[in-house]
């Protein structure tokens, strides 16, 4: 399919409507006209003619003026460049082919190009540069051609014939649709699958069996009252940030080293944990989340009450520190790759809008010209950038400062800590010194940006090369999502605090959209959006645009709270649907975009591994302090598997890139380099090898083991035991007879009671009733 | 033959995607006690029965390699800025960077025609894959390998070597079992990658199979509470697939039973260092191994190199990038021959798009990118050999005569190898898919011999 060819179909059906066929209007290009000429036209007529046909070069050639309108018209030399709307007719056209004359003349561009040209001769060549300002659409001025930057708006609650069934508005905006096409939703959930999927969807684990005895009791008395008891009481746990931080951490494309710099070495983010702990504090205190991107973005900016205020702000600007560099090494673009990298995990972490495309020349489809990238990049040069010593391997990346908190205690290295990796000089081989700190051994640091001493606008960089400069840009925004007012960046200042405003307005057409986009996804497996770091011209559509307008004007309304989101979200009756469906019903919605039903989904990377911990009774709610590698300011790469066993939260591993952790590995783990709001859900033999074999899994089921042995002499009991610390609830006396005729036969092969329960506790940790939540 | 298999998945008892190919060619007692993963018979005779692709990700500069652009007039202008010789008998023009896979001209067809939708690398690599370039679409060796099944049921039918991210390898909607699996990732070092967790001693073969069949049975009662999850069944099979590759990949992917001789052709573990887009990925032991997971019966092999994206430096890059890769590809080659696989073996050689040229003399040495024209080429499994199908223009900017498009390339191979190439479907959200996609693909009869 070619969606390039569509988009053009409908930018031409567009200009047809306008009349711009017919010749160059006198009221100017329409707005589809001018976003074709700064896409494709302008920026190539300025990359390779303007060089020799503008009026300020040297030697005009062929007398042909090609940076305005009437120059193309007017011609040179050899005749008029273009012939309204006969792009066959056409000196421009002829050149550019390569045929008698021969433009530009080192060699011919790209085919795509030229046929851009022809479309745009085809159109009448519409031109902005000496025309009329454009006008909007005639059709529909205020609208937007892509649907994501038209306002939020608010609207009215659809009539549903059912309205009984409706919980909140959310539910008549999903079964509208549902009784348009005819059809009805499947049946609520059982309590006992509704529990799990709560337990899991808020805080990441699975509830015990006494839990889902108690609710189940519960909801047959009076069922509201025990789901909203339920959802308060997980909202209100320090679980919830555990979980909910990690979704966001995913965005925030967090990790506890660069990764690999290209050069195969990775050096370690010793501070990085600091960050990791603040996301879960700010989603557990259910910090608005139009404070929490502005802290990110330029907490060090922000006035602070105290020093643990001042260090928390300090910590969350971790989000434009953590980016996944390049080598220093020969490396002239690395100060703008890091740019680069801040920019895309606002662009496309806070607006689902890939920005960062623009690095190098306009954005193929987006409407983000690369003016606006650099207006943007001028804010993140003019703000240093601290991420550490990176391992003390300079041609990585050079050293930089860190932020020194206050109010955070020391933590010195334990006293028999010595650092095993030793670095050498690549010329000589000997170890190589390691620099000293130039803070006191345990003094609290933290990553983050800071803005530099003379705040200044960037330049372009032309192709996205930082030696190769073109004009300023002044500091400012992306313009297509139309929050015209100026923008007043104080002249000492990067601008981050303006971006973190402008960002956060209320009425930014992405902000809002896609993070209540996020969070419906993180909750039904699907966005109302499907692509949700990508609201652009390539992204997904929304299945319900009006839903997610509600959802986004209610969440301002709420006053920007996470937590009322999902509890709004989760007490629908949408989302107490059960999993299962009538076949017409599967047949006839058969991806469920109507959300008729739940999708059934596998258990993330974390919550497999918490639930195992769980069931072998081995978790150890503490959060971590810290990170395995809070002393360590090495070079991974050097240093073999750091990785240790820990019955902490997944949430608290170390999240080493390009090294993560075995425990988690075999299940989808983003690279944690770039944002990823939504994760693979594969199914390959590797998963079902981590099962087999991994020291971890292995680990649990004896655990498990040990644990059934002491609860009871009796096998049966035993058994139980082992189904309703795995799964949740009894054994059917069928189960129970399998089970324990596998512990049987599998004792008398190996004459070992211990490795005979093992062996049913892993089987059961194996299987898809333990991963699936339904 | 329509491979549609909409009715038959609907009403099959457990649902296996394979059933409704098995039950077309009236195998399906077979499919159902093996798994999807059970070798199928071709539509049509078959010229080659498995498939090594060594993908070159980056767009490697095919006026340097294959394409050979002379200068033709008085005015310099782009073309190839190595030289070339022509080679064996069928006198190939090959570049001076490539001496060892020049040995085997008369077994290469090459197709300089090639052309594809974008120079934008993320979405040409994935078409190239999956023929889509933006959503996540079954990969060309999951549709091989949900077409044909494979020789061993004891190694998954579809390894991607040294990969990319999982969107490359991904069965996307076809069942989990034709998923590709990973070993080693792109862009580090591939000297030491091995499948995680392959193997472990703590309990005995027939303890396992007895734990497993105790899952399994727990699985099927889940799967029968909850019809038509078709993710569910997958989860099965793959279990299988898991339990039964603990035999026999461990041997495979452990290259220690292999002569001095042999490692040395390969030069395994001789790459040491970087070299601009020139990583280090221990390209030889990716080549050794797809020759053993070749002779063991793996129905589709990737092996990967990168980046050939050489911007700035192309002279350097890509001389060290031909260089890494030039040997191994040539000892694969004479190993498949001389191990009489090469006839039944395609080999597929490229990336998702070529290079514009550098125009000689005049000093500048950064290339950009080209899907305009570029150069694949095959070899063994009943291509012509020493053949050159398809031309660019006198600069190499673009594909003339002979155009190939990656769809024709897919359904070329996919008809290669005893599959139609249009016609092997899948239902799916409502409707058929295919690797071709809505244009399809034209088979390119002019490359068979």
């Amino acid at each position: 399919m070619n969606h390039t060819r569509n988009l053009f179909t409908l930018i031409i059906a567009a200009a047809v409507s306008n009349g711009a066929l017919t010749t160059l209007r006198a009221e100017g290009p329409s707005r589809e006209d001018v976003t074709f000429f700064e896409n494709r036209i302008r920026p190539v007529l300025v990359k390779h003619c303007y060089e020799c046909h503008t009026k300020d070069s040297d030697e005009v050639g062929g007398k042909l003026l090609l940076d305005t309108r009437d120059g193309l018209l007017k011609g040179g030399e050899t005749g008029a460049a273009l012939v309204s709307g006969k792009p066959g007719e056409s000196l421009l056209i002829q050149a550019l082919r390569w045929q008698d004359i021969q433009m530009p003349p080192e060699e011919p561009l790209p085919e795509n190009i030229v046929n851009d040209f022809v479309k745009w001769i085809e159109k009448g060549a519409p031109d902005p540069r000496t025309a009329n300002p454009a006008p909007k659409n005639e059709n529909n001025p205020n609208e937007h051609e892509l649907w994501s930057l038209n306002p939020v708006t608010n609207p009215d609650v659809p009539d549903v014939q059912n309205s009984e069934w409706t919980h909140d508005p959310i539910d008549r905006f999903v079964l509208a649709r549902i009784e348009a096409a005819g059809l009805q939703p499947t049946d609520d959930a059982q309590p006992r699958t509704l529990i799990r999927r709560l337990h899991f969807d808020l805080i990441g684990l699975p509830p015990s069996f006494d839990d889902i005895q108690q609710f189940v009791a519960a909801y047959e008395h009076d069922q509201e009252m025990a789901v909203e008891q339920l959802v308060d009481s997980l909202l209100a746990s320090p679980q919830f940030g555990e979980r909910w931080g990690r979704h966001w951490l995913d965005v925030a494309r967090y990790g506890e080293s660069n990764g690999n710099d290209g050069l195969g070495r990775n050096p370690t983010f010793p501070h990085a944990w600091r960050y990791r702990d603040y996301v879960i504090d700010a989603l557990n205190s259910d910090t608005p989340y139009n404070r929490f991107v502005t802290e990110q973005i330029a907490g060090d900016l922000l006035p602070s009450d105290s020093d643990e205020q001042r260090d928390r702000h300090l910590i969350a600007t971790g989000f434009l520190a953590m980016a996944a560099k390049p080598a220093k090494a020969m490396n002239n673009n690395f100060d703008m790759d890091v740019v680069a990298d801040q920019i895309d995990v606002v662009g496309r972490g806070i607006m689902g809008l890939s920005v960062a495309c623009a690095r190098c020349h306009d954005h193929k489809f987006d409407p983000v010209p690369m003016r606006e990238y650099y207006a943007m990049a001028g804010i993140f040069t003019s703000t240093e950038t601290m991420w550490g010593v990176a391992g003390h391997e300079k041609l990585t990346a050079p050293a930089t400062s860190l932020h020194v908190l206050k109010a955070a205690p020391k933590a010195l290295p334990p006293a028999d800590f010595v650092e095993t990796v030793i670095l050498k000089e690549s010329a000589t081989g000997l170890p190589k010194k390691i620099p000293k700190s130039k803070w006191p051994a345990g003094t609290p640091l933290a990553m983050g940006v800071r803005d530099q001493g003379k705040p200044a606008d960037a330049k372009i960089n032309v192709k996205g090369d930082a030696k190769k400069l073109g004009e300023v840009v002044p500091r400012g925004f992306v313009s297509a999502c139309g929050l015209e007012e100026p923008v007043s960046i104080p002249e000492k200042q990067s601008g981050r605090v303006e971006l973190a405003q402008w960002l956060t307005r209320p009425d930014h057409p992405l902000t809002t959209r896609v993070i209540v986009n996020r969070v419906w996804q993180h909750l039904f497996g699907e966005g109302i959006v499907a692509t949700p770091d990508d609201f652009g011209v390539y992204g997904a559509r929304p299945t319900h645009p009006q839903l997610l307008d509600h959802l986004a004007t209610r969440f301002v309304q709420d006053g920007w709270s996470i937590k009322r989101l999902i509890r709004a979200i989760v007490l629908s009756r949408t989302y107490q649907l059960s999993s299962s469906a009538t076949e017409e019903l599967l047949a006839k919605d058969s991806t469920n975009s109507l959300l008729t039903r739940h999708n059934r989904r596998r258990l993330d990377a974390e919550s497999i591994r918490d639930a195992m911990l769980a069931a072998s009774g081995q978790l150890d709610l503490q959060p971590a302090d810290g990170s395995l590698i809070r002393h360590r300011d090495i070079l991974v790469n050097l240093a073999g598997n750091l990785h240790e066993p820990s019955s902490k939260r997944s949430v608290y591993l170390c999240y080493l890139r390009s090294a993560p952790p075995p425990e988690l590995a075999a299940f989808d783990l983003p690279d944690f380099i770039s944002v990823t709001g939504k994760r693979n859900l594969s199914t390959i033999p590797g998963q079902a090898l981590h099962l087999f074999n991994s020291p971890f899994v292995l680990n649990q089921a004896t655990r498990l083991a040990e644990r059934l042995a002491d609860s009871s002499d009796d096998k049966s009991e035993r058994a139980q035991l082992a189904f309703r610390q795995v799964l949740n609830r009894n054994a059917t006396p069928e189960e129970l007879d399998q089970a324990l005729q596998l512990v049987r036969l599998t004792q008398a092969e190996l004459n070992s009671e211990n490795k005979a329960w093992a062996s049913l506790a892993q089987a059961l940790l194996a299987t898809n009733e333990f991963r699936y939540v339904d | 033959m329509n491979f549609s298999r909409r009715n038959i998945l609907q009403s099959a008892s457990c649902g296996f995607g394979y059933l409704a190919l098995q039950g077309l060619l009236g195998d399906q007692a077979q499919a159902a006690s093996t798994g999807g993963l059970a070798p199928k018979i071709a539509t049509h005779p078959a010229r080659a029965k498995r498939v090594i692709f060594l993908c070159m990700s980056g767009g490697p500069a095919q006026l340097d390699t294959f394409d050979y652009k002379p200068q033709t007039g008085k005015k310099p202008h782009p073309g190839s800025v190595f030289s070339f010789r022509q080679h064996g008998d069928s006198g190939l023009q090959i570049s001076e960077l490539l001496p060892e896979t020049a040995r085997h001209a008369d077994k290469l067809c090459v197709i300089n025609g090639m052309h594809a939708d974008t120079g934008i690398h993320a979405q040409s690599f994935l078409q190239l894959h999956t023929g889509d370039r933006l959503r996540v679409r079954p990969s060309l060796g999951s549709w091989v390998t949900y077409g044909l099944g494979t020789e061993n049921q004891n190694l998954p039918g579809f390894i991607s070597l040294n990969t990319s991210k999982s969107s490359i390898y991904s069965s996307a909607f076809l069942p989990s079992i034709y998923n590709g699996t990973p070993i080693g990732v792109n862009g580090e070092n591939m000297t030491k990658a091995t499948i995680a967790n392959i193997a472990s001693d703590h309990l005995p073969r027939s303890t396992r199979r007895r734990q497993l069949d105790f899952v399994q049975s727990l699985n099927r009662q889940h799967l029968e509470a909850r019809p038509g999850d078709r993710k569910l069944d997958s989860v099965i099979e793959s279990m299988e697939l898991g339990f039964r590759m603990q035999s026999e990949a461990p041997g495979l992917l452990d290259i220690s039973d292999e002569t001095k001789e042999t490692l040395e052709r390969y030069r395994v573990g001789q790459q040491k260092e970087s070299v601009g887009t020139c990583k280090v990925t221990d390209f030889g032991r990716q080549c050794l191994l797809a020759r053993r997971f070749c002779e063991a019966g793996v129905r589709f092999i990737e092996v990967n190199h990168g980046s050939w994206d050489q911007h700035k430096n192309h002279r350097r890059d890509l001389t060290e990038n031909c260089r890494v890769t030039d040997a191994p590809i040539a000892a694969l080659l004479d190993d498949l021959e001389q191990r009489g696989l090469l006839d039944d073996t395609l080999v597929i050689w490229g990336g998702e798009f070529g290079r514009p040229g550098l125009t000689p003399g005049n000093g500048k040495n950064e290339t950009g990118h080209n899907a305009n024209g570029f150069t694949f080429w095959l070899a063994g499994g009943g291509v012509k050999s020493g053949y050159v199908h398809g031309k660019t223009d006198p600069t190499g900017a673009r594909a003339v005569e002979g155009k190939v498009h990656f769809r024709d390339l897919h359904a070329t191979i996919l008809h290669m190898l005893g599959l139609p190439g249009n016609d092997l479907k899948y239902w799916h959200a409502g409707r058929d898919h295919r690797l071709t996609g809505p244009e399809g693909g034209k088979v390119e009869t002019d490359l068979f011999a």
